[in-house]
């Protein structure tokens, strides 16, 4: 295998972008990625889409193909990916894959989702398909209601409280604030989110991300090969990723995320690099909870400790270790086919001193959690700055 | 209805799991035979759902996990005042409307004296 690397990157703005369908931003963020690189005029060998569910929501299917026939990618081979709402980061790693075997020399990765042009009800419904068909789904299961169970438990458990919650939406949205690209620009204060609506309890509508459009491209390359292209390529030192049983209820630990410990484990392996060694985080928080949980199970802190970590400040831009400073999926937003993708975009400016006001300053070395199902198949990427 | 909630027991490990997996997810044995899962299950984790799916009507939907000793199962629970560590049963019953069909299976109702 060869070392890869990113050359180039782009995305759009996130939220509800009227006026554009799902193609419009996938060429649009693609366009960005392929000018980042420098490499208009290069012919690229592979296109990877990651997308959860055109099919459903735009009701076109064939993506990959669509895209590279729009922007004129021909004959590049050309998938779309699905892993959920890991879409994004499984296309990135296929994209590593192609160029770290030699099958391929120039990649383009994309991940994009149109989702507001659908009722909540609908995207609620689609997305709770991902659990077990008949001893979730049918029972009446939504995603936050098992985001739910999960904080009962960490509050049982940890003495994880409501607060804390709040406290992590405080973080992201202030760090949303700092980000031209996130969905949500607004600061919130604990009162107005301890506040907001009770979706499945003790979850509040503030503790949860937004419905958003978007999506995110990325250019790579052999890191050989990076150099001719790049001022300060990022290499993807680290890839991981695992699965565990469908149904909640059967894993060894419903409060533990062991799909992301073991993607983790297998990242960290990889890239031969420890959790003190990660400059910036970027985590999938489609639920607050989940960033707490997942910063402990990517092995940040011991487990149980994450909520104290948020209270102490050590996750906030300013801390030892930020965590989302992107707004993560709370204040960026989850298009779900573009949040893996966007995630890494987000961490390659990070590393290049691109980020401005929200940048990790002396940033080099980033990880980004990408969480499919509710934790049952997780992609973990470790970034590092090449110079 | 003399329905009761079934578990896969793996005939090479014993492992009993629920819902069935054609390879047991200890041994990757293909043996499995039905057990009764019991009578007495304890609620592990539990939620109140109030942006309710589907064919369900009326705010809040108890939803958790319960645990038959060792073996754990998902479902509604039938009460607005749900405890960690309370003692419920399965009850067969209608759950929840779902397109044109009306969807059965078990809930988990707490067991009336304490």
């Amino acid at each position: 295998m060869r070392d890869v690397a990113i050359i180039g990157c782009g995305m759009t703005k996130f939220g509800r972008l009227e006026g554009k369908d799902l193609m419009d931003i996938l060429v649009e963020a693609s366009l960005k990625a392929i000018e980042d690189a420098g490499v208009r005029d290069k012919e690229f060998d592979a296109v990877y889409v990651g997308n959860m569910m055109a099919g459903e929501l735009v009701h076109q299917t064939a993506i990959a193909s669509a895209l590279v026939d729009r922007i004129a990618l021909f004959p590049a081979a050309a998938d779309r990916v699905e892993n959920g709402p890991a879409s994004g980061a499984s296309a990135v790693k296929n994209g590593f894959l192609a160029v770290a075997s030699g099958l391929a020399d120039l990649v383009l990765v994309a991940g994009g989702e149109k989702m507001t042009s659908a009722d909540t009800d609908v995207i609620t419904d689609l997305v709770s398909t991902m659990t077990h068909p008949t001893a979730e789904y049918l029972h009446g299961v939504t995603l936050p209601a098992l985001a739910a169970m999960l904080t009962r438990l960490y509050m049982e458990r940890y003495g994880l409280t409501e607060r804390h919650l709040a406290m992590v939406a405080v973080k992201n949205h202030a760090n949303g604030l700092k980000n031209p690209y996130a969905h949500i620009q607004r600061a919130i204060t604990i009162e107005g989110a301890m506040g907001s609506q009770l979706i499945a309890d003790p979850i509040r509508l503030y503790y949860t991300c937004p419905i958003s459009d978007g999506a995110a491209a990325l250019v790579l390359c052999s890191a050989d090969e990076a150099k001719k292209y790049c001022d300060t390529p990022v290499r993807i030192a680290g890839v991981g990723q695992a699965t565990d049983v469908q149904s909640v209820h059967e894993r060894e630990d419903p409060a533990v995320l062991k799909s992301v410990r073991l993607a983790a484990r297998k990242a960290f392996e990889m890239a031969k690099l420890e959790p003190k060694d990660i400059d910036v985080v970027e985590l999938h928080d489609a639920f607050e909870i989940l960033e707490i949980v997942q910063s402990e199970d990517c092995g940040f802190f011991e487990k149980g400790k994450g909520h104290i970590a948020v209270e102490e400040g050590v996750t906030a831009l300013d801390g030892e270790l930020p965590i989302n400073p992107s707004g993560g999926l709370k204040a960026r937003g989850h298009p779900v086919g573009a949040t893996g993708v966007a995630q890494i975009v987000e961490l390659v400016w990070q590393l290049r001193g691109e980020a401005g006001e929200r940048q990790v300053k002396g940033a080099r070395r980033a990880l980004a959690c990408n969480f499919g199902g509710f934790g049952n198949n997780t992609v973990i990427h470790i970034l590092e700055r090449m110079d | 209805m003399d329905q009761k909630l079934m578990g896969f027991r793996c005939k090479s490990c014993g492992r009993i799991m629920y819902p069935k997996h054609e390879r047991c997810v200890s041994c990757k044995g293909m043996n499995m035979e039905e057990v009764e899962l019991g009578n007495q299950c304890t609620l592990v984790t539990y939620t109140k759902l109030y942006t309710l799916p589907e064919g369900i009507e009326m705010p809040p939907l108890t939803l958790g996990i319960v645990d038959f000793g060792g073996v754990r199962a998902f479902g509604q629970i039938a009460t607005d005042e749900p405890k960690i560590g309370m003692k419920l049963r399965p009850v067969w019953g209608k759950l929840r409307r779902l397109g044109d069909k009306d969807i059965y299976g078990f809930r988990f109702e707490p067991v009336e004296s304490g």
